[in-house]
C-alpha cells in the first residue's frame, strides 16, 4: 500500500489523474481494511465526505477549484464538529453533537478539504499513551503491541498507516510531537494562539494549541496555511500575519545556528536516541547549519510545573461537566449533589479524575501560593531560559522522546512514569513556542524523532529545517511492515 | 508531601467526584506520588519573579460592549437528557 503525500495528492487532483471521488473512496477502504488493527478512529463521516467529494468534482471539473478541494484529512475527536459527534473519547461526552463547529474545522472546511472522521485520543486529551481513551487504546502500526504515544495517537497512527493523509491533533503538553515521534511521522504544535482555540474542547487553556501530524514538513507547511490566522472568537487568539508557510520551506539555513541545550543531552535519554540524534546533528551541518550548545537552567522543572499549572486549568475548566446541559448523565440519582458526583464518578475516567483531583488540591485553601503561584513564577523562569537562548541561536534542537515507543500496558498504572514522558516537550507549552517533531532514525525497527524549538511565531523556520533535512533523508518515507502489503 | 485518605474526600467534595471506597488507596498514593513529583519546585528561587499567567505575556482582550443575539436555546437543549418548556430539569433541591 502507497502512501500518498498531501503534495502528491494535490498533484494527481490538478492532473485529473484521480478524482475527489475516488480518492474519498479509497481512503476509506484503507480505513475498513486496516482500521481494526489500530483503533484510530472513533467516528466515521462517510456518507456526507461521499456527497462533498461530489460537489468538489464538479468545482474540479469547472476549473473552479482551490489548492485542498476534494483533499481527505480526519480531525482528532477534540474539535467540534457541527452535528458529527465529538467525544473526546470519554463516556461523558460518548453522545455530544456539537451545534457548531470549531474555527479551525470551519476553515479547512472552507478551504475545500474533506472530513473523513474523528480520530481516537487520550480522554480528554490527558495521557501519553492513547490508553484513557473510553473507547479503548490505538495500537501503533510499527508494533501492534506498543503504544503510539498520546495524546493525538489516533490521528499519529492513521497517518503513519497511510489510511489517512494528514490529520489535525491538540497539543498541550507534547501530544503532538511524542505520538509523531513513536510512528515516525512529522508532527508540529504552532505557537499558542497561532490557531483558534474556539470549539477545541479545553483541557488547560494556557497551553493547548492545534496543530497537524502529516508525513513531511510540506505537507504541514501547505495546510498550516488554512487554518492559523486571528479569530475573534478565542480571546487568546494573536494577531499576527499568516505566512506563506509553503514557500518558506526551501529556503537555505547556511550560517543558520542550532542551539543544543545540555540539560536535554543528559542520563535521562537512552544512548541508542543519543548516538541517532547526533547523526541527525551532523545532516543539519552539512546542510550549513552551525551547532552550539546551550543551557535552559531552569528546564528540569517543566514537568512539576506543567503538572500543577496543566491540572489546575484541567479541574477549572471540567467544573462544568455536570450532565445537565449536555453530557452523560445517570437517571437514578437522589439530589442534586448525588447527580453531579454519580455522573461524574461514571462519565470521567480514572486519569482525568487523577487530574482533577490535583488540580483542585493545588488551588485549595492554605495550598495556592504553595503550589499554583510557585509554579507559574517557575513558568517564568522557564520562559527567561527560552529568550536569552533565542538571543544566540535561531533553533533549539534536542530529543522528542527519552526513547521509542514503549508496550501498551507498561506505564498505565504509574501516572509519574507516564508523566515523564513528556520531559522534553513540555517546556516549549509553558513558554508557547512553536516545535516540532520529525523522524530521525530507527532502532529495532522503531522510529525515533528529533524535535526543533523556534521562537514565537517562526513556524516557518521550523518547517524549512525539516524540509531541508526531508530532502537529505528518506527516514520519513519509511512505511511500517505490516501496512506494506495489500 | 502525603496525603491522606480524609484529604482524598475533601478533594472529592470540593470538586463533586466520588472514588469508591476500595479505590481510595489506590488514588492516595498516585496523588501522593505526583505532589512529591511537583515539591521539587520547592528548589527554584522565584525571588522576585513575577507569576506568568498567560504564555505571550498578554492581557485579555475584551469585545466591544454591544448587544448581540445568540440565543439558540432549542439547539443547545437537543444535547440535553431531561429539558422541558426551555428549561433544564434536575432532581429536587427544595423540599
Amino acid at each position: 500500500m502507497e502512501r500518498f503525500t498531501l503534495k502528491k495528492l494535490i498533484h494527481m487532483i490538478s492532473q485529473r489523474e484521480i478524482s475527489s471521488a475516488e480518492l474519498v473512496s479509497m481512503y476509506f477502504e484503507r480505513i475498513k481494511k486496516y482500521d481494526h488493527f489500530l483503533n484510530s478512529f472513533i467516528t466515521l463521516n462517510q456518507e456526507s465526505a461521499e456527497e462533498q467529494s461530489l460537489i468538489a468534482d464538479k468545482k474540479i471539473h469547472a476549473g473552479n477549484y482551490d489548492l485542498l478541494t476534494g483533499i481527505p484529512y480526519a480531525s482528532k475527536d477534540i474539535f467540534c464538529t457541527k452535528g458529527i459527534k465529538t467525544t473526546c473519547a470519554s463516556k461523558m461526552l460518548e453522545n455530544f453533537i456539537p451545534p457548531y463547529d470549531s474555527t479551525v474545522i470551519n476553515q479547512i472546511k472552507n478551504s475545500g478539504a474533506i472530513l473523513m472522521g474523528k480520530t481516537n485520543m487520550d480522554e480528554f486529551a490527558m495521557g501519553s499513551s492513547n490508553e484513557t481513551s473510553y473507547f479503548g487504546p490505538v495500537y501503533n502500526p510499527w508494533d501492534l503491541e506498543r503504544s503510539p504515544g498520546g495524546s493525538s495517537g489516533g490521528s499519529a497512527a492513521a497517518v503513519a498507516s497511510g489510511i489517512i493523509p494528514i490529520a489535525l491533533g491538540t497539543d498541550t503538553g507534547g501530544s503532538i510531537r511524542q505520538p509523531a515521534a513513536f510512528t515516525g511521522i512529522t508532527g508540529l504544535k504552532p505557537t499558542y494562539g497561532r490557531c483558534s482555540r474556539y470549539g477545541m474542547v479545553a483541557f488547560a487553556s494556557s497551553l493547548d494549541q492545534a496543530g497537524l501530524l502529516a508525513l513531511t514538513a510540506e505537507d504541514i507547511a501547505i495546510f498550516l496555511e488554512t487554518m492559523s490566522g486571528f479569530d475573534p472568537l478565542d480571546s487568546t487568539s494573536v494577531e499576527e500575519a499568516v505566512p506563506q508557510y509553503s514557500d518558506f520551506v526551501h529556503n537555505s539555513i547556511e550560517g543558520k545556528i542550532i542551539g543544543l541545550p545540555k540539560e536535554f543531552f543528559n542520563n535521562s535519554l537512552d544512548s541508542d536516541s543519543q548516538r541517532i540524534l547526533n547523526q541527525g546533528i551532523e545532516i543539519y551541518e552539512k546542510l550549513g547549519a552551525k551547532i552550539t550548545e546551550i543551557s535552559l537552567p531552569n528546564v528540569g522543572y517543566s514537568v512539576p510545573t506543567y503538572y500543577v499549572v496543566a491540572s489546575a486549568e484541567c479541574s477549572s475548566n471540567l467544573a462544568r461537566y455536570d450532565g445537565i446541559r449536555y453530557g452523560y448523565r445517570d437517571d437514578d440519582t437522589k439530589d442534586l449533589d448525588d447527580l453531579y458526583r454519580t455522573n461524574r464518578q461514571i462519565g470521567f475516567g480514572d486519569e482525568v479524575k487523577r487530574r482533577i483531583m490535583t488540580g483542585t488540591y493545588v488551588l485549595s485553601a492554605g495550598y495556592y501560593d504553595a503550589y499554583y503561584l510557585k509554579a507559574q513564577k517557575v513558568r517564568q523562569l522557564i520562559s527567561n531560559d527560552f529568550t536569552e537562548a533565542f538571543k544566540e541561536v535561531d533553533l533549539i534542537v534536542g530529543p522528542t522522546t527519552q526513547s521509542p515507543a514503549f508496550s501498551i500496558g507498561e506505564k498505565i498504572d504509574d501516572p509519574v512514569s507516564m508523566y515523564m514522558n513528556d520531559i522534553y516537550t513540555i517546556s516549549s507549552n509553558l513558554a508557547g513556542l512553536p516545535a516540532l517533531s520529525h523522524p530521525v532514525g530507527f532502532i529495532d525497527k522503531l522510529p525515533i524523532g528529533m524535535q526543533l524549538i523556534a521562537p514565537h511565531f517562526q513556524e516557518s523556520q521550523l518547517l524549512n529545517f525539516c524540509h531541508l533535512f526531508q530532502q537529505e533523508t528518506d527516514f520519513h518515507l519509511q512505511q511500517p511492515q505490516p501496512f506494506l502489503d495489500d | 508531601m502525603t496525603v491522606k485518605k480524609s484529604d482524598i474526600n475533601h478533594i472529592c467534595d470540593l470538586s463533586k467526584l466520588r472514588i469508591d471506597e476500595n479505590e481510595i488507596s489506590i488514588f492516595t498514593k498516585q496523588i501522593s506520588d505526583i505532589l512529591n513529583m511537583i515539591n521539587e519546585l520547592e528548589q527554584a528561587d522565584t525571588n522576585n519573579i513575577k507569576p506568568m499567567a498567560h504564555p505571550m505575556n498578554m492581557s485579555q482582550r475584551l469585545r466591544k460592549d454591544e448587544a448581540i443575539l445568540n440565543n439558540d436555546r432549542d439547539l443547545f437543549q437537543e444535547n440535553a437528557i431531561d429539558s422541558e418548556d426551555g428549561f433544564y430539569k434536575v432532581p429536587k433541591v427544595i423540599d
